[in-house]
């Protein structure tokens, strides 16, 4: 018999068939000989649509691109690699989506049978079970031996992914069963995926929980990885404005308006000390927010909190906690666990509640109200009084930077789809008040991700017509410089403002901290830890890639005109960057 | 009295028991405002507070120094003590005299302007 050198089917066809029932509109990749015959199949059978490949130059990249585009569009995009190189590469961006309990859909390739490989390098692109380095951070992972056992498994990923608490999923594809041709297509099915309704906590128990709520003088909400749809900002709005109690975010969504009288995630030590009882909604490190760290040589921890003061948990966390790595935080003593999914046990929370107020109590609750509203008003005028020093100062400090870049886009439909590390401003000065004003942050904290992140973001943006921005720190930039090309590529518009700060400030700032302990002076914090000499021009970086770019940019004068062509562009359906050097935070 | 004013009288009554034991000099020296902004830079105290004091962030908010109505010899304690997460800075490190041009240089900044005046706050 002839060696065969057409064939009519693939079986990455059939895979192709069963991705496109998800309706994954994108898949992100760095080309690899091991999913070679999926990649084809997409291309040409699949026509390059739902999922269409998004090209990156490296493999954290494009699963950073897949974090940011599940976090503004509420559904996983897919993202591919080698299983050996590839998710070496790509595990970062994982640990990453795992922390911060998002969807990625992710499949790598895989050569099982050994008589099959034939170069050297396919075998060292091979191995036993490829998902053993991830798998203390993905939810859940399968290596399918045939294409119906792969369509089952398709689904169901898809299916455990989306269920709270989410979480990365990974699929091992055999390069054979990508390859070779069907052997009976009439035999395969494609089962058809039912969503898990997320589940609301017990009724009862929100019973309780209102009551304590509703009884209590000082009730704080907490909240962090609570709104996973656009729905989830208005049942905590509706929950806090029946109690009109405080509100504390600590933003790993956009769960709360910043100018809302009843946000006081800025005053966060004022409302957590005064509390008599608290709720905390989908938290994730519940301990680290109601405490107060010291890091100093004797390292303690001192409670917010008052000695009586009652604390309620809502949420899907305790349902998921693996062992090794300890993203779960330190133990926290409630009074109450409720397991459930925040937002989808809010409104009845707020039922619960609503029953329970009388005349009495709701003149009460409006006094409280009123009291933390000039509260809210009062430390607003404060930071804008802040934001004032050194406003003509160079290097330009971050609340004038902040106070720019607002200037140029509070009047578009605009989405802060990254942050550099620790710049409060926007959320001092800036009015969120969409579900996609703001994107969270990395949850694993793993530099890398916010550039490319917030392209994923911005690339879930591009068909809402939103303006997508992101402030950008140079170190993470430094990461991944690759993803301007991607961005650029394929039309992308996202505004990277550069944080450029020369330096990773937090490393910076703790080697100090270790020098004065051993009284040996601090001139030399700067090795290891800052970006000079030479200075990094990421204004020409960004050229080279194909963004348009202005900058560096020192003197503030000229950062709103810089910012204002930055965003034209933009508004074109382009990539652009700014480069601006920052003072340190 | 002012807000600044009695936050640092609150602060100075609280850093009172570790002043007792100062090891410094009572009759503070003059400070050299110009040497004190060099200083700042130079031994770091910008990383956190801002190279104008503005204020900023370590593992939490770091105040703002500009314009700081602080007297120099509680500025001192802070200074040789440390508060919360800051660095304590001993004589090794900075002697009294660069603590006193350190303190001129944080008294001699401006500090918050009003806010009236800036169209971009107000949006």
């Amino acid at each position: 018999m002839a060696d065969p050198v057409t064939q009519t089917s693939s079986g990455g066809d059939f895979m192709v068939d069963v991705l496109k029932t998800l309706d994954l509109e994108y898949l992100a990749m760095n080309p690899a000989s091991n999913f070679r015959g999926l990649h084809e199949a997409v291309i040409n059978y699949g026509m390059n649509q739902k999922p269409e490949v998004i090209t990156c130059p490296h493999e954290e990249i494009a699963f950073s691109i897949a974090q940011g585009y599940a976090k503004i569009e509420g559904k996983p995009m897919a993202a591919i690699c080698h299983g050996t190189v590839g998710l070496q590469h790509a595990s970062m961006a994982l640990y990453n989506a795992w922390c911060d309990r998002v969807p990625i859909y992710a499949i790598i390739g895989n050569i099982v049978d050994a008589e099959k490989r034939l170069q050297q390098f396919e075998w060292v692109h091979s191995a036993i079970d490829p998902a053993a380095i991830v798998r203390d951070y993905v939810k859940w992972d399968d290596q399918p031996a045939a294409l119906q056992h792969f369509a089952e498994s398709a689904i169901r990923a898809y299916k455990i992914a989306l269920t709270p608490p989410m979480g990365p999923l990974l699929l091992s594809l055999d390069a054979e069963l990508q390859e070779n041709p069907i052997p009976d297509r009439a035999r395969l099915r494609i089962p058809a995926l039912t969503r898990v309704i997320p589940s609301v906590a017990d009724s009862g128990a929100l019973a309780e929980a209102a009551h304590m709520l509703v009884s209590a003088d000082n009730p704080v909400l907490i909240c962090d990885r609570m709104a996973r749809t656009p729905d989830g900002m208005t049942h905590l709005i509706e929950l806090a404005e029946a109690l009109q109690c405080a509100v504390v975010d600590a933003r790993g969504r956009m769960n709360f308006p910043s100018r809302h009288p009843l946000n006081h995630s800025e005053r966060k030590a004022a409302v957590i000390g005064e509390a008599d009882v608290i709720l905390a909604i989908e938290m994730n490190d519940l301990f680290a927010v109601t405490h107060s760290l010291s890091d100093r040589i004797e390292r303690s921890t001192r409670p917010m909190y008052k000695s009586d003061t009652r604390i309620i948990t809502l949420g899907s966390r305790d349902l998921l906690i693996k062992s090794n790595y300890q993203d779960f935080g330190r133990f926290t003593a409630v009074d109450m666990a409720i397991a459930g999914d925040g937002e989808s046990s809010l409104p009845l929370l707020t039922e619960q509640v609503r029953k329970l107020l009388d005349a009495h109590r709701k003149t009460a609750f409006a006094a409280r109200g009123k009291r933390l509203a000039d509260a809210h008003r009062s430390v607003t005028e404060q930071f804008k009084s802040s934001a004032t020093i050194g406003w003509d100062a160079s290097p330009i400090t971050t609340a004038r930077l902040c106070a720019e870049l607002y200037g140029q886009i509070q009047h578009e439909d605009w989405s802060l789809v990254g942050n550099g590390i620790s710049v409060y401003w926007p959320h001092r000065l800036w009015d969120f008040n969409k579900s996609y004003s703001w994107n969270g942050a990395s949850g694993g904290s793993g530099l890398g991700y916010n550039a490319p992140a917030s392209t994923g973001g911005a690339l879930a943006n591009k068909r809402h017509g939103r303006l997508s921005v992101a402030i950008q720190g140079d170190g993470d930039l430094m990461y991944v410089p690759g993803t301007l090309w991607t961005a650029a590529h394929h039309r992308i518009p996202i505004l990277y403002v550069m944080h450029n700060n020369r330096a990773y400030n937090q490393e910076y700032m703790y080697l100090q901290a270790m020098a004065n302990r051993h009284n040996r002076g601090v001139t030399k914090a700067h090795i290891g830890t800052t970006i000079t000499d030479p200075n990094v021009d990421f204004a020409t970086v960004a050229k080279g890639f194909g963004v348009y770019s202005e900058g560096p940019i020192t003197d503030p004068a000229q950062l709103g005109p810089a910012l204002q062509r930055a965003v034209a562009v933009v508004k074109r359906g382009e990539p652009a960057l700014v480069d601006v050097i920052t003072d340190q935070r | 009295m002012s807000i600044r004013k009695l936050k640092s009288a609150v602060l100075l009554a609280m850093l009172a028991p570790f002043v007792g034991n100062a090891v410094w000099c009572e009759d503070a020296p003059a400070g050299d405002a110009a040497h004190g902004r060099s200083l700042f830079v130079t031994v770091g105290c910008y990383e956190c507070h801002g190279r104008v004091g503005q204020g900023g962030t370590f593992n939490y908010a770091a105040p703002t120094l500009a314009h700081m109505a602080l007297p120099l010899q509680g500025f001192k304690v802070l200074v040789r003590m440390g508060l919360n997460d800051m660095p304590a800075y001993k004589e090794q490190v900075l002697s009294d005299q660069d603590v006193a041009d350190i303190h001129a240089y944080l008294s001699s900044l401006p500090g918050p302007r009003p806010v009236k005046d800036f169209p971009l706050l107000n949006q």
